[in-house]
């Protein structure tokens, strides 16, 4: 598949943040820097052959910015809970929606799961995994992975 | 009138969205009623009536799928509209549903007034009913 993922995951958090969440995001140019995130979601879309992991790290300003909008709330409102929570749920909308570009049926969609990163822990992202950063009003909001597994 | 309805999703965020959608949208809500996964829904539903469900596909514990199923095999049931709101994309899986007697999907990420027009017309076909489907002045 090459880097044909990278335009169409870019399409696809563009248009899950901009219809749900309000917010527009810029992509940075190149390889993902080393700016430390705070919570990591994943969703895995699987065939019989083959799988896809789509990672998505953001820092908690912009995940509690996002959790904010989302729910209507203001941000010193939204509990741990519920930024997780979100999250997830942006994870799982931007994996249906590359699912959906992929045109393929072959492919089945997991569940989301999200966890806080820790600071002090290696970071553990699969080598194999490409990805870009996205950046909200000039500051760095978060990255996003993907990579072609086997099963 | 007012309708009762169940909104069955493992993301609480994404109840709470759905519910303030429905808010927002003009719908004449009754009584809400939330579950996290299809077995849920099932055992909330004891003794109840509901008038709408709106539910997820991919839960843990019982899906979208085994929720369906199960629920039009309940005579009290069978012609309650359950609409998928998922981020299912594959047609043949969806077109699974609807054979199973889901009453309609709306896709994830989705524009609240796209809600609001799409249940109109499921309420509108099933109780001769269309609700309002405008959100001018909604605070969404």
């Amino acid at each position: 598949m090459g880097s044909e993922w990278e335009p169409v995951l870019k399409e696809v958090i563009s248009e899950v943040l901009e219809t749900m969440f309000f917010a527009v995001v810029e992509f940075e140019e190149g390889p993902p820097g080393d700016t430390p995130f705070d919570f990591e979601s994943e969703i895995v879309l699987v065939n019989s052959d083959e799988k896809i992991v789509i990672s998505l790290r953001v820092s908690e300003e912009f995940a509690r910015m996002v959790t904010a909008d989302f729910l209507g709330i203001g941000q010193d409102q939204a509990k741990n809970d519920d930024v997780e929570d979100t999250v997830k749920e942006l994870t799982n909308m931007v994996g249906g929606l590359y699912h959906a570009k992929l045109n393929n049926a072959k492919w089945e969609l997991g569940i989301p799961r999200v966890c806080k990163i820790d600071p002090g822990a290696p970071d553990d992202m699969d080598k194999n995994h490409a990805g870009l950063d996205f950046g909200f009003l000039g500051q760095p909001a978060g990255s996003a992975h993907l990579a072609h597994l086997p099963v | 009138m007012a309708y009762n309805v169940l909104i069955v999703d493992d993301s609480k965020s994404m109840r709470k969205v759905i519910l303030k959608t429905l808010r927002v949208s003009g719908f004449q809500l009754g009584e809400c009623l939330e579950a996290s996964n299809g077995q849920e829904a099932l055992d909330v539903l004891e003794g109840r009536w509901i008038d709408l469900i709106l539910s997820d596909v991919h839960m843990p514990v019982m899906d979208g799928f085994g929720f369906i199923r199960s629920l039009k095999q309940k005579d009290i049931f069978k012609d309650t509209p359950v609409v998928f709101v998922t981020t299912e994309a594959s047609e043949d899986r969806l077109n699974e549903l609807m054979a199973l007697g889901a009453s309609g999907y709306i896709r994830k990420p989705f524009r609240p007034e796209e809600i609001g027009a799409f249940l109109g017309g499921i309420m509108g076909e099933t109780d001769g009913f269309r609700m309002g489907t405008s959100v001018e002045g909604s605070d969404f």
